[in-house]
């Protein structure tokens, strides 16, 4: 295996850089400015703040030591503690291998809560890798936005976590493009898990992709409790711009 | 796109600018497949509407009338046909071959990097699931992986290209044909299929347009029946300049200033994000036309670009296309492989020249080969089936 011994040489140069472990800042470049919330804003004056979220995979924390680890369930969480004496509720819908077009099946047929004032959907991940037309993707996204829109949601796209792997493999590209398209045509705000994640693998904070077995469920739930405070970092910017 | 036309039956020489302008087209081709890759910052899809695969399809049907309609012209439809039939045989092999590759990263990669388990929702092993299915259906073209959608485009026009050729003397009724096909195709949302669900990633029926517009361009380019060529003039010019620049703007808001969107009506995001590149959306073939005028007219045939010697590398690679772009998308997967490892500055700069220089070697190896055949062989045909 001269190969695979080349590249574990590799790693082992790279490891001094790596290896500075840091906290999970979120620098300003790597987030997008939040759009106004001021469904949010009064939800939480109203002191009863319903949140829906959509995705894939990653919504229920594979990987994580147990469901409440997933980043939605941190989410509620911090928004709880952030905010006592409101009333947080939290319903997640989706799973492994969900499309956007699925996701708009649910919107459609009213498969989901009532009355949120906030939806985040998190997509774009299952298209590209199985190659899903971005365009169609695009199209049903729009569509589904502009009905959660008109519900009187706000609403945060979240686009697809960062891997090597995934960025190797896969044409990610056109389809982050179109979710950044998508989400300024909705007048959504835009919550750039990749950009993020990528930031946090290059200081060498949350490398998932390099952390031992043994320690990635640990690793594992510090990148959902991270994304989850970034989260809740962004929502909070959306309700003071909306005051 | 010359203006500078010469008396009929006398064609001018090879342009070097389509050489040229075809080489820059495969390196980006080569660059976009490098995901991670920090070139692709500076390829001509962060500037244009329309990117390099634009350029390739439009200089592909170019070419394709240099050598298919010239042989046509000169020995009848037949062997023209006969020879595009071979073309088409190689393209496809070497498309099934990239896809064993792709396939054998795809695993080696999955292996070294001991995937997270938070990446569980790849189903990129359809392999592993249903092998004998799957194989069937990449040999039937239905099933693409990533990074392997060009090669199958291109098939695809070829084989369109046996029966154009009988038309090939009928320039408007090909160009209505081709438009009416595009349109149609856009209108009622055709497509070729996919093995599991949707379409080609690059739809034959839509793109076809760009290679039709490009065949039509050679013809007249070459001196044989086509249509008039736009003129040069500031009307047409200030039009081809006004599409470019809103491209740019349009990529520039999108792509790397975010923020200039928000002030906008949100039909204008509406709008950028409706741009389909599937089926060739109107304003990707208006951005590749313009892109093309521009340097058709302004660009001197034999001015300093296709003198100057550090450019000579891709006059060299767009004059041995088909290696240089098999080779290339070889190439894409080892960089890709590279950049998984390591993607800092040091691997950037090592992946990047290697790559580079690779494809630079198989272009000089094909001038070289064919150089030496023409010595013993003088009677081949100069320059035909080059592209």
């Amino acid at each position: 295996m001269p190969m695979r011994f080349f590249l574990i040489l590799l790693l082992l140069a790279a490891m001094p850089f790596t290896a500075r472990a840091a906290a999970c800042d979120v620098p300003a470049e790597v987030m997008s400015a939040a759009r106004p919330m001021p469904a949010v804003a009064r939800a939480i004056q109203a002191r009863n703040l319903r949140v829906l979220v959509l995705g894939s995979g990653s919504i229920t924390g594979p990987g994580a030591s147990g469901p409440d680890a997933a980043w939605p369930a941190r989410l509620e969480a911090m928004l709880a503690q952030r905010h006592p004496g409101v009333r947080v509720e939290l319903a997640v819908r989706g799973g492994r291998g969900v499309t956007v077009q699925d996701h708009l099946a649910l919107l459609r047929e009213g498969q989901t809560i009532h009355a949120p004032s906030l939806v985040l959907w998190q997509a774009g991940t299952v298209e590209a890798v199985r190659g899903l037309d971005p365009d169609e993707m695009g199209e049903a996204m729009m569509q589904g936005l502009e009905r959660i829109r008109r519900a009187g949601a706000d609403i945060i796209v979240v686009d697809q976590q960062y891997s090597r792997f995934l960025r190797a493999n896969t044409n990610i590209e056109p389809y982050r493009d179109k979710l950044r398209l998508v989400a300024a045509a909705a007048g959504a705000s835009l919550f750039r898990r990749y950009d993020l994640m990528q930031h946090w693998v290059e200081t060498g904070a949350l490398d998932m992709e390099r952390t031992a077995r043994a320690d990635r469920a640990a690793a594992t739930d510090r990148l959902n409790d991270c994304l989850a405070r970034a989260l809740a970092e962004l929502i909070a910017q959306g309700v003071a711009e909306a005051r | 796109m010359s203006d500078d036309s010469k008396p009929l039956g006398k064609p001018p020489g090879r342009d070097l600018r389509a050489d040229l302008c075809r080489g820059l087209a495969l390196w980006m081709i080569v660059v976009n497949h490098t995901p991670g890759n920090w070139l692709n910052g500076f390829t001509l899809k962060n500037f244009s509407l329309s990117d390099a695969t634009e350029v390739f399809v439009l200089l592909a049907g170019y070419a394709a009338a240099f050598a298919y309609a010239g042989m046509a012209d000169r020995q009848g439809w037949a062997p023209a046909a006969a020879s595009l039939g071979a073309r088409i045989a190689k393209l496809y092999v070497v498309h099934i071959f990239l896809l064993v590759v792709f396939t054998a990263q795809v695993g080696f990669s999955a292996a070294t990097l001991d995937r997270a388990v938070y990446l569980d929702e790849l189903a990129l092993d359809a392999f592993a699931e249903q092998p004998y299915r799957t194989l069937l259906e990449a040999l039937l073209l239905r099933f693409q992986p990533a990074f392997l959608d060009i090669l199958p485009l291109y098939i695809v026009l070829l084989a369109m290209l046996i029966p154009g050729l009988l038309l090939r003397r009928r320039p408007w009724l090909v160009l209505g044909l081709s438009l009416g096909l595009w349109l149609g195709a856009r209108a009622l949302g055709v497509n070729f299929p996919r093995w599991q669900e949707g379409g080609w990633f690059f739809n034959p029926l839509g793109w076809q347009v760009l290679f039709v517009l490009g065949f039509l361009l050679g013809q007249s380019v070459r001196g044989a029946v086509s249509l008039p060529l736009p003129p040069r003039n500031a009307l047409v010019t200030a039009g081809a300049v006004a599409v470019l620049v809103i491209g740019l703007l349009a990529m520039i808001a999108s792509e790397a200033q975010p923020w200039l969107l928000e002030p906008l009506p949100l039909w204008v995001p509406g709008f950028l994000a409706s741009m389909d590149k599937t089926s060739l959306h109107p304003a990707r073939l208006a951005s590749i036309l313009a892109l093309a005028y521009l340097v058709g007219a302004y660009l001197p045939r034999d001015g300093w670009v296709v003198r100057a010697a550090w450019l000579r590398p891709f006059i060299l690679m767009g004059r041995h296309s088909l290696p240089v772009f098999c080779f290339g998308i070889l190439l894409s997967f080892m960089v890709r492989l590279l950049l998984e490892v390591d993607d800092g500055w040091g691997m950037q700069v090592l992946a990047n020249a290697l790559c580079l220089a690779a494809l630079i070697t198989v272009a000089w190896i094909g001038e070289w080969s064919r150089s030496t055949t023409r010595r013993r062989d003088p009677v081949l045909p100069a320059a035909a089936g080059s592209h």
